[in-house]
């Protein structure tokens, strides 16, 4: 292990210890010399850890509050189980979902729920595990992750970067254009060279798995189908960058990804592959900002998941100070193919953007699903892949939560980084949501809403307080206030989350009610909801 | 030759190792801030001190942000305004009135700053309530989290400058608070209760129970009067916070409060006796006039020069009867270093006897 003390087993620990309970953190602190104070803080940050008392979670993300989720939320607290509300479990294309201790059960129906007779350890569904994939697309062998394909473990595009060196892997990288798949779509040439050269030793590579923004589960699929591919472009990583410890953090519900990927550790060891590389998988607890990276970084010391200002940015200062790379799983699952076909290839698979992208649509479509389709395909590209609209579009999030709603009339418009951005959206993750003309829009804001601010960290007022101040301005409207008493500060409110929140969760969470108030303005001010 | 950058347009010398806040208000200008305290670490949490950089998109934490030579910087534009007036703004709709901050320890700096930029007050009020954990028995600190913005000063202090760690954020977003492990009693945790908690709380969230419970403030009308604490020889500075008023107009000290940080011997840091131990000051049984015992061998009050003259007297007695080593001098743990000097003088060079001690060596 390459940990600088033992604070990094902090949150494992406190897992085991079977979460919060009273004593736990005294325990805890006892064994890693780390004060009683800081492991309770620590671990009350995480929602797994900080509540073990409550044994079910019902996912209200977007699409799972468009199936139904809040009624089997209602319908467990009305049979009195240990049941709370939680953010999205990446299994939008399976809603609803819940979270039975940390096992997902999809497809859950009000049966499921009404006949565990008060037993949350009754309550059923289809499990995330090993025995279930999501729906994907064909095989189809051009395709630089083809989720449909067989994964391989002959290594063979980790000894042709060997043979190229690593100059030749970050000059292929750069020239295929690859921007990263996390949200942010930064270049990962510029993150592979800024890494390599800094000087301070060692080097660490990160794989953010901590998938978690409301519409998105391409990671998820990924991992559980092709996780050769993530594990091998790590390695590729590990092998330019000079690291030898690469950690894993995948979200605390990823069972099934979790398994896939220490199986596909076991078969790469097996043919004696990347054995100069030590894999450390990291279990998250329950928070969403983790996947910010910066807040991933802390979770990995054992720390409150709390974003650290930037600058310095991770390939200078990242785990325990030292350089580090950190990419999402897409990202680096791209890099295999761009090793093996070159730079050039990758680049023109994409439509107005280099390369392929996964899409995870769900939501008003017939087969939600996540479909690996050129970057920079259309609302109606994607949904054609996904069996076409249920019902008549009224709106759609292109990229997760914190790309707010879009109207029916951008349907056309590429899904790429630089054509949302224009428009003040963002492809983010690509987690497309559909909404049809059935849908309440508000009431579908105010799910986003509160999202946000059970996922904001707390450490900045402008999210910690907009957050939670936006959602009751909506509230104010829902019932029926006039607009000068509900929304009538939001636009002052969403410019400051946006200029002064440390980091991106903030800067971005007004989003969708200001893109909501933009596009369907006629949508509020109207009568009392129940 | 020395470094510059521009501040506000005009070319200003660096100090080595300053952060863009520290130079901005050595050179006068007003920049807000809450979190910041230059013994701990900058973590640009509260957002106040937020600053332009030219070729940076996004406002820079001043008290994080180095000042390196060449960078030009702006305190004060249109932006810069705009975001202090929204996110004091913010604070506000989060936080107690400004009438209900008079009780405070301090004036509530969030309070006084959200004035001076002229943020908007008409802000619906958060719905929400703060979580507030349940009453704690210790005698003197108390946490109310109405009033608390999260800025991390205390825990942060308790971790970073006392290294005792008995605080901690705990919790998430808008439920974020301040708690011991466990919820505890600081009675049952590390707590020393030095009270540096309640002195760095720019808000008054953190406050001393005792002043509150006896009805002793407004803050406001206060006298500082500094003194040095007399519990150890360490010679820490700090402030007995007067009203003149109280007690028929003989005045009480309501409490005492750190002076800033850079203040020495104690750099603004105080122990629990310090801070909270001043209540002998007014007891009743408290001696103001020396005593000495009359024919009947009662106790009666007497003037300085009298007792000194006895006790004198009675010392060399036994010393000339039974020899000076049939003499011991102890002296108190609440004397300084010099009274402590001056023990010994009079043990080994007055009496000539090496019976000394002082009751804090052992």
């Amino acid at each position: 292990m390459a940990a600088n003390d033992k604070r990094e087993q902090l949150l494992g620990a406190l897992h085991k210890a079977g979460g919060l309970t009273p004593g736990a953190a005294a325990k805890v602190s006892a064994e890693l010399g780390v004060p009683e104070a800081q492991v309770y803080g620590a671990g009350s940050f995480y929602h797994l850890l900080g509540d073990s008392e409550t044994k079910l979670r019902v996912c209200t993300g977007l699409s799972c509050a468009m199936r139904g989720g809040r009624k089997l939320l209602a319908l467990a607290q009305d049979a009195d189980m240990p049941v709370a509300e939680c953010s999205c479990l990446a299994a939008c294309d399976r809603a609803p979902a819940l979270l039975k201790d940390r096992s997902v059960l999809v497809d859950v129906t009000q049966e499921n729920v009404k006949s565990a007779g008060g037993d949350w350890r009754n309550v059923q569904g289809a499990e995330l595990a090993d025995d279930w994939n999501g729906r994907v697309g064909s095989n189809n062998s051009e395709l630089p992750m083809n989720l449909g394909g067989t994964p391989s473990f002959s290594g063979e595009a980790f000894a042709k970067a060997q043979s190229i060196g690593a100059d030749e892997v970050i000059a292929a990288i750069d020239e295929s254009g690859l921007q990263g798949r996390g949200g942010a779509g930064f270049p990962a040439a510029i993150k592979w060279g800024g890494v390599r050269a800094q000087e301070a030793k060692p080097h660490y590579v990160v794989l953010n798995a901590d998938e978690g923004e409301p519409g998105t589960f391409k990671d998820r699929e990924l991992m559980l189908r092709r996780p050769d591919l993530v594990l091998e472009g790590l390695a590729i990583a590990a092998f330019c960058l000079g690291a030898q410890d690469v950690y894993l953090y995948l979200r605390g519900e990823f069972t099934g990804p979790w398994i896939a990927l220490e199986k596909a550790i076991a078969s790469f060891s097996e043919n004696k592959l990347f054995e100069g590389v030590s894999f450390h998988l990291h279990s998250g607890h329950g928070a969403y900002i983790c996947g910010e990276e910066t807040a991933l970084l802390e979770a990995l010391e054992g720390k409150r998941g709390m974003p650290r200002l930037k600058p310095p940015f991770p390939h200078e200062n990242g785990l325990w100070g030292k350089p580090t790379l950190i990419q999402n799983v897409e990202t680096i699952a791209c890099v295999p193919a761009i090793v093996l076909q070159g730079g050039a290839w990758f680049k023109a698979m994409g439509a107005t953007e280099p390369g392929t992208k996964l899409y995870s649509i769900s939501g008003d479509v017939k087969e939600p699903g996540t479909y690996e389709l050129p970057l920079g395909s259309t609302l109606d590209d994607v949904a054609a892949a996904a069996g076409g609209y249920v019902g008549e579009l009224l709106a759609f999030s292109p990229g997760g939560a914190s790309s707010g709603f879009l109207p029916a009339s951008e349907r056309k418009r590429a899904l790429d980084f630089a054509a949302l951005s224009k428009i003040g959206s963002m492809l983010g993750s690509a987690g497309v949501v559909v909404m049809n003309t059935e849908s309440d829009i508000r009431e579908l804001v105010r799910e986003q809403l509160i999202f946000f601010e059970n996922e904001s960290c707390g450490q900045c007022a402008p999210c910690r307080i907009g957050t939670r101040y936006l959602r009751e301005a909506l509230d104010r409207d829902l019932q029926g206030k006039p607009s000068e008493q509900s929304l009538g500060e939001v636009a002052e409110v969403a410019w400051e989350m946006n200029e002064g929140s440390i980091c991106g969760l903030g800067q971005a969470a007004a989003l969708p009610l200001t893109s909501a108030l933009q596009h369907f303005p006629g949508a509020f001010g109207g009568e009392k909801r129940k | 030759m020395s470094k510059t950058l521009k501040l506000n347009g005009d070319e200003v010398e660096i100090v080595a190792g300053e952060s863009v806040l520290e130079l901005a208000r050595r050179m006068g200008q007003e920049i807000p801030s809450l979190c910041h305290d230059p013994r701990l670490k900058a973590v640009g949490a509260c957002r106040t001190c937020l600053v332009e950089v030219e070729g940076v998109r996004r406002l820079v934490p001043s008290c994080a942000t180095k000042a390196e030579e060449g960078i030009a910087v702006t305190t004060a534009n249109a932006r810069i305004e705009r975001h202090q007036k929204a996110l004091f703004a913010l604070y506000m709709t989060d936080n107690v009135d400004a009438s209900e901050t008079d009780d405070s320890s301090d004036p509530s700096e969030l309070h006084a700053l959200a004035e001076r930029v002229k943020a908007p007050t008409t802000w619906p009020r958060m719905q929400h309530k703060r979580f507030q954990r349940a009453d704690d028995r210790n005698p003197y600190i108390e946490y109310r989290a109405d009033r608390c913005i999260l800025c991390a000063r205390c825990t942060r202090y308790c971790e970073e400058v006392e290294s005792v760690s008995a605080i901690t954020l705990a919790g998430r977003g808008a439920e974020t608070t301040i708690a011991t492990a466990d919820a505890r009693s600081l009675l049952d945790t590390t707590c020393e209760l030095c009270g540096g908690c309640v002195d760095v709380c720019p808000t008054g969230a953190m406050t001393e129970k005792k002043p509150l419970a006896l009805k002793l403030l407004p803050a406001r009308k206060l006298e500082k009067v500094r003194t040095t604490c007399n519990y150890c020889g360490v010679g820490c500075q700090m402030d007995l916070n007067v009203d003149r008023t109280a007690n028929n107009g003989r005045g009480v000290v309501a409490k005492i409060t750190s002076p800033d940080a850079g203040v020495l011997p104690n750099d603004g840091n105080l122990c629990v006796k310090g801070r909270f131990a001043y209540q002998f000051i007014d007891h009743k049984d408290r001696l103001t006039k020396p005593l000495v015992r009359n024919q009947e061998g009662l106790l009666e009050e007497t003037s300085w020069d009298n007792a000194l003259q006895i006790a004198a007297e009675g010392l060399k007695k036994v010393a000339k009867r039974h020899g000076p080593d049939s003499l011991g001098f102890v002296s108190s743990s609440r004397c300084t270093g010099e009274e402590n000097y001056l023990v010994q003088k009079l043990s080994r060079a007055v009496f000539g006897t090496h019976n000394v001690h002082q009751c804090a060596a052992t």
